[in-house]
Parts: C-alpha cells; structure tokens; sequence
C-alpha cells in the first residue's frame, strides 16, 4: 500500500482514536509509575493494632503526662495528656520528639560498652552486661582494700529526692565515699536562699495560675524554666486571665527572650544587676509604705536593719546608674506589685538548669516577704516535701566508716562554703590542680558535664585526668565518650521509674513512668544496674541493698504516699490540681495494692494545693520568722573560724560588702570590669533547644531559626548599634574573646539585644550524638571562665566580660 | 566524504571543519547530559531550587526559547494563513528554530518535574482549570505540528528524496501544509498565552497576578503578544548569525525587512498595552493586594531598573527602531533592535518567574535569593549546543535557505 | 441510600491566638512526628527543609528596649477560593495532574502524593509558603532504626513530590470510623482535633467547625482581635488567629492605607 494523503489521514486518525479506545497502554502505564514508586528506602510503615499507654515524661525533672501511641509493639507518637493535673494535653517540642531519642540507634548507647578509641572518639565496643559489672564492681572493690574509697566519686544529674538519685547516693556511701556530687541546678540556690531566710529548705514553688503580677527576675518562664509543660499552661492560663484584664506579667531581662516579648511589660535590666533592682523596688515599697506591715511585724526578723539598709543604699536613682532601668519603671513595678491582691515575684535565670545567683535570689524573696505572700494564693507556696518511705539506713563496714570522714573533694558544707550541698566546679578545680587527679572511678549519672557545665573547656581538662569513668547514660552524650566503660541506662519510655515532685509544682504530685515499650536496645535500668554492681561488690556493700530490683525499691518508697492518708491517682481534668482547696480529698483508691496497681498504669499521685498557714510553723530560723537580717549566715561568719589566722571571714565567703548588708540580702556589684573585655556574653536558652543532659530530639532542629543556626554555625545576637561599632553586618562571622578561650560564631543583629551585651544560644556545639546534632554552632559554656557566686560557691555563667572581632 | 547528502549547488565546508565546529556543542550536550543524568537519578537536590524558587533557571530558559520560538508559528501563519510569499525563504529557519525550542524546552520540563515517570498524569488526571495543563497540552500537540512541518524539510535532503514513498510523503505533507500551519497558529496561541496566564492567574501572588478577559489574566494575551513580537527577531538573529558564520547572504533583504518591520509594529502594539497593563497593576492590583509599588523592590538585586530596563531600554527603543525604515535597514541596528528585543522578552520572563518567586508575600517573611548550581546551568547550555548541532546539521544537510543558491552562486 | 457517613457542609478551620503562643515550636514538632515528616541532617537550610506547620517570628520594627517579637504559627490556611472568586484555592485551581483538591464537605485541602509530578507550579502560586517539596528521599538510614517511629496512617512521601499540612485528615477519618463504630453519624467537637492543636502547652491552637456556632473556633473568630493573615488577598483561609496588640494584626496583612487599630 502506498502512503497517499488519505491513507496517511486515515491512518493518523485511527490510530490516535484507537489509542483513546483501549485504556490498556494508560493502565500499564499507570501501574508502572505507582511500581517505579516503590523505592525500598522508601519505609513503609507496618500496619497493626492501635494501642495508646499513659505513662509520663522523664526527659526533663517537667515530670508532663504523656499518652504513647502504638502500633503493636511500635511506638509511634507521642500525645500530652488531658488526664494529668501537670499539661493538661500539651507537652514541650522535646517531649514531643521523644520518640527519636527511643528509637534512633546512633543517638544511643546499645549495650554495655568499652572504650576502644582514644577518649571522646566515641569508639567503643560492646561488651556483656555481666562483664561490664564485674569491671566496676572490681574498681570499687579493689578501692574498699585498698582503703581509698574516698577517690570514688559519683555525679548525678538526676532530681533531687528521686528513688535513683537516692540509690546512687546509697551506692556511693555504702562503698565508702563522701563523694556524691549533684549537678547544679536553680533548685539549689533556692534550697540555699530558703534555708538562709527561712529556715526551710523544703519544696518551693510559685503559685503563677493563682497570682495576678508575676513580677519575674529573669525566669525564662518561655524558655523551658520550671517544668517547661506545667509553665506554659500557667502562661494560658495568666494570659486568658490578662485578656480580662486579670494579670499583669512583667519580665524583668536585659535581651528581648520570647518571654520578655509575650509578657505584659518588658524590662531590660543589665545583666547580674538583678539583685540591685529587686532592692530599689524594695526601697519604694518600704518608703511608699507599700508593704504588709502585719506580715511584717508578725513574721518578719531583721526588718528595721533591712529597711535602714534598703533606704540608706538603694535609692532609686542609684538604681538607675546599676540596672539602667528608669525610676517610674522602677514605682510602676513598686506600685504594681505591692498593690496586686496575689503578686508574686520569682527568679530564675533561663531555665533553671543551672544555678542562679544566691544573693539575687534572697533579694527578690525579699519582695515576697514585704508583701507577705507566703503560702497564700498566688505567692510562694513552700511545702512539705512527698511523704515517701525513707529506705533503711545502711550500715557501713570500717573501710567504708573511714571513706564517708574523709572530707568531701569539693569542700561543699567546709567552713568556706557552708551551705553548699556539692560544688562540682570545685571538685573540677581540685582535679585540675592536683598533679594525679585524687578521683579515681567516676561513676556519672543523668548528667553530661563535659557539655552543660560553664567552663566546659576545664571540665573536660579534668575528665580526662581521671583513670576511669563509668558512664550510666543512655545517650551517646560528650561525657559518655570520655567514659571507659558505658552501661546504659533504658529511656524513659522503657522503664518504671518515679518523678517526685515534678519542678516547681505547688501541690504534691509524684508521678511514675513505665515501660511504654519492651527495651529497644541492650540497655538496663540504672536503678537495677546499681543494685547489680553493689551485689558484685562484696557482702558488706551488697547487705544496703537487700532488694531483688528497682522496682521493689520504688514500691517500698511509695507506701510512704499511702501511709500519709488522702491523695488521688487519677485526675479528671474537671477542676485544675492548682485550685485552692481547704479540705483534703481522696484516697480514692482502696488499699496500697490498688494504689500502687493505678500508679502504675497511670503514673500518677497527686495531693491538691493545700498549704500549711505560715503560723504553722513553716518559718524554721532561729528566730522562727522569715530573716531579712539572716543570723545564721552571721553565725557562719562570726563563729567560724578564718581559713588564714587574720584573714576577712566575709571575703573567703565571697562577700565585698561590709558591715550589717553582708548579712542581708543586697548587690554585690560588678567587679568584672575589664578595658579588655568590654562587652558582656550571656548565654541563654530556648526551650526548643535542649541545654542539659538530654539531646533535643532532630525533629526540635525544625523548629530553630536560620538566625540561630546556618549550616555548622550557631548565631551570637548583637544590638545593631553595638554590631555597627565593630563594623558587624548580619551574618558576619566573629570571633568572641573571653579569659577561658576565642569562639566563632556568626552576628545576628537584633533590636531586642541590649547594647555592648553579646547573646549566644546554650545547647548548640556538641562533639557527640549523630549528623542531627553534631557540629552544630558552637557551646558558649566553653567562654565561661571559673567564677565563684559569692557565699553559694556555685559557678557564675550568666555574664562573662569578653571581647568581640570580625572573623 | 559526505558530499553525496549535501544539497546540490550550494557550497559546505570541509567534513573534517565541521566536525571541528561540532566538537565544543557536543561537549556541552554532554556536559549538560551528564547533568540531566544525575537530576533523574540523584533528584532536584542537584539543582538550588527551592521551595522558595519553585520555578528557576530552567523554567526562565522554557519560557524564554518558547517565546523566541514563536518565530515559528507566526512566520508559519503569516506565509501560508495570509500568504506573505517574500517569508517562504525563511520559513524554513523558523520552523527549525520553532522545533529547536519546543523540543529543548520540553526535554528540560522532563527534568524539571519532580516525578518524570508520573508526566503523562497532566494529560490522564488533566485538571482543566490549570494554565499549566493547557500549556502542556498546546506545547505537546503544537511540537507534534513542528514535527510534522520539519519532517518535509528533513526529506528534501538529497538522498532521502531520492526514495520514491519518502517524496510523496513529503509532498503530501507539504500540501496540508497551510492546515498545519494554520492549527500550528491556534495551539501556539493558546500556549504562548496559557504560558503567560500561568502566572497571571497567581492570585496569591499580586506581584503576577493580572485581572483579566472572561478565564484568561492580561498576561495571556500579553505574552501572546510579546512572543509574537520577539519570535521572528530571533529568527532574524538565527538567520544573521548564520550568515556571519557562513559569510553568504541566505535570505533575501526583503524577508528579513518584513520580518523586523511585523515586529516592530507588534513591538509598539505590545509596549502600549504593557505599560497599560503596568499601570494597572500600581495603580489598581497592588495597592488592592496590599502593595506599594516600591514594596516589591524593597530588598535584593531586583530593582526598578529592571521595570525601566524591561519597558524602555528593551521595549520602546526596539520597537522605534524595527519600525523607522530607515534604522532597520542598517544591518548593524537592526541586529542591535532584534537583541533588545529578544532581551526584553527573556528579561519579562525572568521577572515573572524569579522575581514573582523571590518578593515574599507574607509581609512578616523574607526576600532570598538564588543562584543555580552547575547542573542547572550545564542542562541550560545544553540546550543552546543542542540548537546550534540541530541547526548546523540542518544547514548542512537539508535545503533551509531556498535562495542560498541564487544569492550565492557556485563560481565555474 | 443511606450513607455511610455524615457527608454533610463542615468547614474545619483552626483559630491561633497570638497572645497565647510562645513560639515554642510544639506544634512543628508534633505535627512532624504525627504526619511523618522526614527530618534531614541539616534543618537549617529553610528553603528546603520541610515543616507543614512553620512558626514565623516577627518583630514590631522598633528599637531596643522597644523591640517585640511575635511568632505566627503557619499551617496550611486551607484557603477556600483563589483570591479571584474561583471557588478552589490558589494551589488547587493551578495543579495539573488533580493532586490536590478542595473537599467542599469538609473544607479540607487535600494532597495526593502518588498523584503529584512534581511540578511546583501549586507552590509558587500558594502566597503562605505552606507547600513544600521533597528535595532528597526521605531520610530514614538503613539501620538506624528510625523508621521504627513511622506512623501507617499516614504514607511516608517519595522523593520528588510536594507535601503540605493536612488538617491531620487522618484524625478525622480515626474520629469518623469511631463514630461509626457507636453508630452515630456525627462526631463530636473533641473527636477531631489536629496534632498541633492537641500539642500545644500554652493552648494557643483550637480546631472545629467554623459553620457549627457551637464549636469554639466559631465562636472565636467573632472576636474583634480576629484577623487572618493576608486577608485582603480574599484567598478565604480557614485559619484565623487572635492578637490584642495592633502592631501584630496590623503586620499580617500589608496594609498599604489606614489600619485602625482597637483600642484596649
Ligand atoms: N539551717 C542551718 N544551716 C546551717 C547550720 C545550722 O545549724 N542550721 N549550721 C552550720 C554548720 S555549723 C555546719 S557544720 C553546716 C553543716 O551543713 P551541711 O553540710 O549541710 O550538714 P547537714 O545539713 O547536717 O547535712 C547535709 C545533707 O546531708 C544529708 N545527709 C545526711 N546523711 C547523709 C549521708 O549519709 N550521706 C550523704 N551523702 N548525705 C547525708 C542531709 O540530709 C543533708 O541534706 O551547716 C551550717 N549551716
Ligand atoms: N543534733 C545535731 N547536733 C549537732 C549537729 C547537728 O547537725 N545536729 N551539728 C554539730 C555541729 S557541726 C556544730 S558546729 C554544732 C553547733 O552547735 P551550736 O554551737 O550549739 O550551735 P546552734 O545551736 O546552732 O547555735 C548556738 C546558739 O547561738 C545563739 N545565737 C544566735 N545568734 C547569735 C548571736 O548573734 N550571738 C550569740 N552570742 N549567740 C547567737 C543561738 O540562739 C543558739 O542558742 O552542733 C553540733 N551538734
Ligand atoms: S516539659 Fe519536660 S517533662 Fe514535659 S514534655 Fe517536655 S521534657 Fe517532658
Ligand atoms: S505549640 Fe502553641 S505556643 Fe508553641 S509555637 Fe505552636 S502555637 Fe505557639
Ligand atoms: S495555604 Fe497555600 S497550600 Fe494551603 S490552601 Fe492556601 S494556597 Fe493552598
Ligand atoms: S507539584 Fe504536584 S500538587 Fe503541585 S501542581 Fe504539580 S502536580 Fe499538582
Ligand atoms: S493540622 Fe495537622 S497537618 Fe496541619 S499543621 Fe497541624 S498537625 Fe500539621
Ligand atoms: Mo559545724
């Protein structure tokens, strides 16, 4: 057949209508793109049955309700729980991503492990569980005959009060040291700041859903401060309240955080001038007659010399040269304050993973007490601690006898430091400055010095000199890998485990988690592990721990709660745990069997808010008042002995000030002035950005800005003014200079920055973990240089005079 | 040793001179495939687009060729729908240059999507409100037209002529020749305008968006009407730079001169209704979207001089001077007026695309910017070697220029 | 025929107050791990990392210690028209392949990504940045284990194609199979809530029906703090957000002429 025109006009038409005809080529077609789609690195995930287990989060002492959902044995998210009096139904982006930290195999360690590369290579190789006991159970064996137990040391970053932090402290003595050293934490300066003012180191908490002026001194109540779940639902809470008009939130914080943003009024106090402006607010107060004369005269000491000291140096004016915030700023929150029917004024610097500033923290409290608000709706609630069994004592051998006199490495509770409870930056220090380091097992715990401790260059210079150290973590973390030996800890999703009174809640809550889903890795509960090496020890040292597992320890603990009457375990959501009650309520479970049975399914007792009147005798000083004048810090001073015969008892304390002040609360002042350093750094924190021991899950690296962290560099915030002296555009690299060391970093310019103050993100720059977090910006723990917080001993990381230039 | 392809009394260079000029574009294509290779396999991450810069380089290229491209269809519409005789010695080079463009364009669409295997889903699962599918639509059926123009030419080489079924073919072919050209003109204009409408119809994007006539924004028409005006200056600059490289005069003075002379006219014609459409867009859309005119040139390279380079350096000053007689006929100012103009398009592409892209919306947002990688570029330059091969293959091999013979006679 | 479910005119909307959020980013997280969005080693690089719900910061242009900062909290808008009165949303109306439609049932807007080809044209028309492309692969590392967190209720995406917020359509279609289950037609307020809305700690997110007078959203965007972004581009969002401060309402919406702002 030729091709003549028709042929070729017929043959184009029919065979596009035949191809339009037969769906045969579109369906293979079709059929070969969906197959072409099933790239086998493209997951697919497993269909199954749909469970949901309550348990509660442990990433953070937040102690929030959480609900896991699963898929069979899978878990695969994470939900805040509407049933748990802490969140009710929101949780932190951490919290959030927990399930990350679960399951991602280079986050974590899985299984027991030794070092095989050089320290902090990470290289390890695992070993068997009972290898890995008996090695550390050897060390502190070989320890107790040669009677240097003393040179055990273990750190514990766990919350204070917990079932683990107690077996570990347990662990430490029974072998014979005094050597237990705790992280430091804002918990700390309040416990000290209360005790001295108060005479009370109990539980404090601030009553923020119930106040109406939250006068707050730096709190990153938005950056993760307190339990980061329970905070921001009290902000809702204050704001839902302010939108009638109800609640006035005043942030007191020299850089625009998001809470000095989000809250009613934004004051930019110079950093560490804190103290000097909660004095100057006093001093209105007390010269306006602002404050509660009948607190005052009732349950006050040492008022007339406080009031004498506050008007004679505090005088607005010269609150103005220190903190550079105005004098009808200063009356406003005067005036606000003292006139508010349920204000509270609260302290904290970012999170409160770190310590804050002792005389800062009395200062403020100060405030509190010329209001009076003590144990009254919206204030300062100060509680009993959770009625938990205590354990049996134990009962040590001679070696161990001997061990636990020797005195303590880092001299907390000496005459230097006398209301210190551990200091680790001195333990650093006297490792740093002996030529062997006098610690010769580290046993770490929940903790990752290397990392969040200020001065992290030195950490590291002492961990290094130390012959061994036992890593607990579960988390491939910057300390870990100085370790020589890992046992790991399961996560918080895989074991039971109690929260006893999650941060700074008023009313008492002990929460437990429980194994959401059997171990993913070759990991064992810390508590169980410690029970384990303390029986492979020797007789003596296994007979402190008489008990089969953790869990039984937990249990015994617990019958405390039932023994103390009442408490609920479970929570309706119906009335908030924060609502005043005046009679108890519960039980509202039968018998300890059943209440342990629903503590363990729902993680949860709980007592309402309740406090003792302050007449009850909550005020346990020597005066039995709240102490503006604090007596026994002057007893500290006067009756102690001087380190060197002749030597000023107030200045080894760390005390400038003379005369009746350094007894009271009161500034300090900025000795930090340098003509080399002319700047300040300051660290702060996000709360979507985990600065402690936990890692911030990957998914939390969606949420930060590419103004906080470009690629491999984290930014430093620069006011534009500061930034254009030194001829700084955004995004510049610059270096930051202090005493300790030069960084790099690059310039975020800010108008929320204060000038000649340089701003840089906690929880950037780690060595460790996997690609999501590693070589990630830069740690600026690492400018921090020593510095001693006076009398506290604890270290200062909140300013540091440094200088900056264009990198 | 391939004389016997050559068309008969013209003269060729040297075999081995050709393939020395073949060599530095078949490079390129290589290049660029390399390029293309690793797109299909590795994915877009090979490129620097983003979900910001959605459309980029490539797109800037597609819509730049097609628009140059329309030299094609409307030197096609103009020969055998009006029946300008003078054009049927360059229509050829159109249709060449027409087939050059599609076909590279829609071989770069194939890299650019995201799921290649998945393209045929805008033709089965075609969403009909989408400018996109009536573009590709358009594209798809009117490069099929190309195809079925270039095809007779391709057989009036010498020795494919010489089989007897081929001939008929051919002739055929060329005797629907004006249906051809004349469905060649509808698709064109509705891709040429769907192209434009694309962006105009990005309601969400006041910086592009365009009111309009009943479901086609301004810009449909405008980007008709801009290609139109463009398409044959670049056939003019093809046919020129082919005359510079070969050193012979191949189309007659007064096809050219018709040529620049439409397009001087469509020029003025586009340039009226553009600043029309520009003030509008101050003066009406922006404002109703939020918009100062300045508040798109707040940030960034992309300034105002782009608004003046696009509408006076690249519009006006062309299109005075396609349409003075006397400038156009100096070949040095008329190949300058063709360059302004073929500029002003691809400038007008480009602010459509990368502009309209980078001025963030959201008043609280970002400007960013972006610079393609080398594949991007690789694929781009590709594309042109992948012309200049095309072209020097046809010139060589097949009858382009009918007067090539007559204007250059064989000496002896 | 009796139909199976309610198939009746809901429009699911979403109201954020401004006042409220804190910017904590729960709610990018919690609709990562709900959704199964894959997280790439660097997330720094915005323009290409993925985030169905972003949170912008903004600021009040002023100077220190003036400077404010409020954060926007950006799912999908769902938007209910193109901006032109073209009863589809920009992103819908443009799609060549039918990936994404508007479902006038529900008011949600829906992504297919075995349907998509990639084509980005739905991005750049969308003017809220809520669409994203998958540049690389998901990334889930042989032996890394993370796959294990993966949820089957929603399919993990290929390279190549584009995703968005999906007013967690899986949720509803949970609350739905459960109201079934009880043999009831409707569901309830609290049934169907999105993974951003029930994670948020400072309660800034409420989700429900905008057309049911008795759910809260409803009531909500009464308020004269009400605003969505962009309004006056009348791409119709269906998520509103709340702010006392008029600096934050003003800066949502160009206001090319007079912004009148509210007092108290
Ligand atoms: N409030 C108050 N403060 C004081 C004084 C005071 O009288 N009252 N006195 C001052 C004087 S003189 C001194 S010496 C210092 C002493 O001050 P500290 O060294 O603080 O002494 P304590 O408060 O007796 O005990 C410290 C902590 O150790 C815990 N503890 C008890 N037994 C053990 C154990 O076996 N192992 C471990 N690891 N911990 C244990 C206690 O529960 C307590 O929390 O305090 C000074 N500060
Ligand atoms: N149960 C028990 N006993 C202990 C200890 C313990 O922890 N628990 N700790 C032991 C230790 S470490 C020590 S150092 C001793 C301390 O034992 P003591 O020296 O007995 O100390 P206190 O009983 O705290 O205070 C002594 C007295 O000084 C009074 N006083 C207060 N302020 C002043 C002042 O300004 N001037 C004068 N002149 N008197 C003032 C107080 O009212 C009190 O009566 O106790 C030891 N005994
Ligand atoms: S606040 Fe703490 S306890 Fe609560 S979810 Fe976050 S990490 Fe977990
Ligand atoms: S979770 Fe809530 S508070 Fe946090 S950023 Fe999102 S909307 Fe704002
Ligand atoms: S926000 Fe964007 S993606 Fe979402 S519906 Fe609107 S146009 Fe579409
Ligand atoms: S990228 Fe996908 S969803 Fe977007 S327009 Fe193209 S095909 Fe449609
Ligand atoms: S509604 Fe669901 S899909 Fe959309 S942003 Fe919120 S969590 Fe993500
Ligand atoms: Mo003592």
């Amino acid at each position: 057949m030729g091709v003549t025109r028709r042929n070729f006009v017929k043959f184009a038409i029919g065979g596009v209508a035949g191809l339009h005809l037969t769906p045969l080529p579109y369906k293979l077609m079709d059929d070969i793109a969906i197959w072409t789609q099933n790239w086998p690195w493209v997951p697919v995930p497993p269909e199954g049955e749909f469970l949901s287990v309550k348990s509660v989060c442990g990433l953070c002492p937040g102690g929030c309700g959480i609900q896991v959902r699963k898929v069979d044995e899978r878990a695969v998210k994470i939900e805040g729980r509407t049933d748990y009096p802490v969140n009710p139904g929101g949780i932190c982006p951490s919290g959030m991503g927990g399930l990350q930290l679960l399951y991602d195999r280079d986050l974590r360690h899985t299984g027991p492990m030794k070092r095989v590369g050089p320290r902090g290579s990470g290289d390890f190789m695992e070993i068997t569980w009972d290898e890995a006991i008996k090695t550390v159970a050897e060390r502190i064996a070989s320890l107790r005959k040669n009677a240097k137990t003393e040179a055990l040391v273990s750190v514990d970053g766990n919350s204070k009060g917990s079932t683990l932090s107690l077996m570990i402290e347990r662990l430490t003595k029974a072998a014979g040291s005094p050597n237990y050293v705790r992280m430091p934490s804002l918990e700390d300066t309040y416990e000290m700041g209360n005790l001295l003012m108060m005479g009370n180191n109990g539980p404090m908490a601030y009553d923020l859903e119930n106040s109406d002026y939250v006068l707050s001194f730096g709190s990153g109540l938005l950056e993760g401060w307190g339990g980061p779940g329970r905070i921001m639902n009290a902000w809702a809470v204050l704001r839902e309240k302010a939108s009638k008009g109800g609640a006035t939130v005043v942030q007191i914080e020299s850089r625009a955080s998001n809470t000095a943003s989000k809250s009613d009024k934004w004051i930019a106090a110079r950093p560490g001038t804190d103290a000097a402006l909660a004095l100057g607010i006093a001093h209105v107060i007390i010269r306006d007659n602002l404050y509660d004369q009948q607190f005052v005269s009732n349950y006050t000491s040492g008022f007339e010399k406080f009031k004498t000291m506050v008007l004679g140096q505090y005088s607005p004016e010269k609150i103005v040269d220190i903190t550079g915030v105005g004098k009808e700023a200063i009356k406003a929150m005067a005036d606000g304050f003292a006139r508010a029917k349920a204000p509270v004024a609260i302290y904290g610097k970012g999170k409160g993973t770190l310590n804050g500033s002792l005389f800062e923290f009395m200062s403020v409290q100060a405030l509190n007490a010329l209001k009076g608000n003590i144990n009254k709706p919206g204030g300062i609630i100060i509680s009993d601690p959770l009625p938990l069994a205590t354990l049996p004592a134990i009962s040590p051998d001679g070696v161990a006898e001997r061990g636990i006199l020797t005195p303590r490495f880092d001299q907390a509770g000496t005459n230097k430091y006398p209301f210190a409870v551990s200091l680790i930056n001195n333990l650093i220090d006297v490792i740093n400055h002996s030529d062997k380091s006098p610690v010769d097992t580290l046993l770490v715990f929940s903790a990752n010095p290397a990392f969040t401790l200020p001065d992290s260059g030195e950490v590291n210079r002492a961990l290094k000199k130390i012959p061994f150290i036992v890593s607990f973590s579960p988390f491939r973390d910057e300390t870990s890998f100085m370790a020589d030996l890992v046992l790991p800890d399961h996560s918080y999703l895989e074991k039971t485990d109690d929260i006893v009174r999650p941060n700074g809640l008023q009313y008492q809550l002990y929460g437990l988690t429980r194994p959401v889903v059997k171990p993913v890795y070759n990991t064992r509960s810390a508590g169980d592990t410690i029970i384990n090496i303390a029986k492979a020890v020797d007789t003596k040292t296994a007979s402190s721990f008489p008990w089969k597992d953790y869990e039984s320890v937990l249990k015994i603990r617990a019958k405390g709660l039932f023994d103390s009457g009442g408490g609920l375990v479970r929570y309706k959501g119906a009335e908030p745990a924060w609502k005043w009650k005046t009679a108890s309520d519960g039980p509202d479970y039968k018998s300890f069997g059943d209440m342990w049975k629903k503590i363990k399914t729902d993680g949860l007792w709980y007592r309402k808010l309740m406090p003792s009147a302050i007449d009850s005798g909550i005020f346990k000083t020597a005066s039995n008042r709240f102490e503006f004048f604090i007596s026994q810090l002057e007893l500290a001073v006067k009756d102690y002995p001087t380190a060197a015969p002749g030597g000023n008892r107030l200045k080894e304390l760390g005390i400038t000030v003379e005369g009746d002040a350094a007894f009271m609360p009161h500034y300090e002042g900025n000795h930090h002035h340098d003509e080399q350093l002319p700047l300040t750094m300051a660290p702060y924190e996000m709360v979507n950005l985990a600065s402690g021991w936990a890692p911030s899950p990957p998914f939390a690296y969606k949420t930060i800005f590419d103004d906080q962290l470009l690629g491999s560099d984290s930014f430093a915030i620069i006011n534009p003014g500061t930034a254009s002296e030194f001829r700084i555009k955004q995004g510049d690299y610059i270096i930051i200079q202090s005493k300790a060391c030069a960084v790099k970093a690059r310039a975020s310019l800010s108008h929320g920055a204060m000038p000649g103050v340089v701003y840089m993100p906690l929880g950037f720059g780690h060595t460790a973990y996997d690609e999501f977090i590693r070589e990630k910006g830069v740690n600026p723990n690492l400018l921090i240089p020593p510095g001693k917080d006076p009398l506290s001993g604890h270290p200062v990381w909140w300013t540091t005079p440094v200088k900056i230039m264009k990198g | 040793m391939d004389s016997k392809l050559l068309p008969e009394g013209v003269e060729r260079c040297s075999f081995g001179m050709f393939i020395l000029w073949m060599l530095p574009w078949l490079a390129i294509l290589a290049w660029g495939g390399l390029a293309a290779v690793l797109c299909l396999v590795k994915g877009l991450n090979q490129t620097n687009m983003s979900n910001v810069f959605a459309f980029a380089l490539w797109i800037v290229f597609d819509l730049g060729v097609i628009a140059l491209g329309a030299g094609a269809f409307f030197s096609g519409f103009l020969t055998y729908v009006v029946g300008k005789k003078e054009l049927k010695n360059i229509i050829n080079a159109a249709v060449i240059i027409g087939f050059i463009c599609y076909s590279g364009a829609t071989a770069m669409l194939g890299i650019d999507i995201g799921q290649p295997i998945r393209g045929w889903f805008i033709f089965w699962h075609a969403n009909i409100h989408s400018m996109l599918v009536e573009v590709s639509f358009c594209i798809t059926c009117y490069l099929g037209v190309l195809i079925v123009e270039f095809v007779p030419i391709i057989l009036e080489n010498r020795k494919l002529d010489q089989i007897k079924e081929l001939h008929i073919f051919g002739h055929n072919l060329h005797h629907i020749m004006g249906v051809i050209a004349a469905s060649g003109t509808f698709l064109s204009f509705f891709h040429q305008g769907s192209l434009g409408g694309m962006f105009g119809v990005m309601y969400g994007r006041p910086f592009a968006a365009r009111d309009g006539f009943y479901i086609w924004p301004w810009t449909f028409f405008l980007f008709v009407l801009s290609a139109i005006a463009s398409g044959p200056c670049f056939t003019i600059i093809c046919t020129k730079l082919t005359e510079l490289l070969t050193r012979k005069k191949l189309v007659p003075d007064n096809a050219i001169q018709l040529l620049a002379k439409v397009s001087g006219w469509l020029l003025s014609l586009y340039m009226v209704l553009k600043i029309a459409d520009t003030l509008v867009w101050i003066y009406d859309i922006a404002p109703r979207a939020g918009f100062k005119f300045m508040d798109f040139y707040r940030e960034g390279p992309y300034g105002v001089w782009m608004v003046a380079a696009e509408l006076f350096v690249c519009g006006i000053i062309p299109a005075i001077m396609l349409m003075t007689p006397k400038i156009r006929e100096n070949q040095g100012m008329l190949v300058t007026a063709c360059l302004l103009n073929c500029t002003g398009i691809i400038l007008n592409r480009f602010v459509f695309i990368i502009v309209t892209l980078a001025i963030p919306v959201m008043p609280f947002d970002r400007f960013l910017s972006y610079l393609p990688t080398w594949q991007e570029w690789a694929i781009g330059f590709a594309v042109i070697a992948y012309g200049f091969i095309v072209f020097s293959l046809s010139y060589r091999y097949l009858p382009v220029f009918p007067k090539e013979r007559e204007l250059n006679p064989i000496a002896g | 025929m009796k139909k199976e479910h309610d198939q009746g005119k809901y429009k699911y909307g979403m109201v954020i107050d401004l006042d409220k959020c804190t910017g904590c980013g729960t709610c990018m997280v919690a609709c990562a791990a709900e959704n199964n969005v894959s997280v790439r080693p660097d997330e720094s690089d915005k323009q290409r990392s993925i985030s169905w719900m972003q949170v912008y910061k903004a600021d009040n242009g002023k100077e220190f210690p003036e400077a404010e900062t409020v954060y926007f909290p950006r799912p999908c808008m769902h938007c209910e028209q193109d901006g032109r009165g073209g009863h589809a949303p920009s992103c819908v109306s443009v799609c060549v392949a039918t990936a994404t439609t508007l479902d006038k049932n529900t008011g949600i807007v829906s992504q297919i990504y075995t349907r998509c080809i990639g084509c980005r044209y739905c991005q750049a028309a969308c003017p809220y940045k809520a669409r994203y492309f998958n540049w690389w692969d998901a990334y889930f590392p042989v032996d890394k284990g993370l796959e294990r967190y993966l949820s089957p209720e929603v399919s993990p995406r290929m390279r190549g194609v584009i995703e968005k917020c999906s007013f967690c359509h899986h949720r509803l279609m949970r609350a739905r199979t459960k109201a079934y289950a009880d043999g009831r037609r409707k569901i309830k307020e609290n049934e169907y809530i999105t993974a951003c809305a029930e994670a948020c700690p400072a309660q800034a997110i409420t989700f429900g029906d905008l057309n049911n007078p008795k759910h809260k959203v409803a009531q909500l965007i009464k308020s004269k703090n009400a605003f969505r972004i962009l309004e006056r581009l009348n791409t119709k969002p269906k998520v509103y957000y709340l702010s006392s401060r008029d600096w934050v309402r003003k800066i949502a919406d160009n206001p090319v002429d007079e912004f009148s702002p509210i007092s108290g």
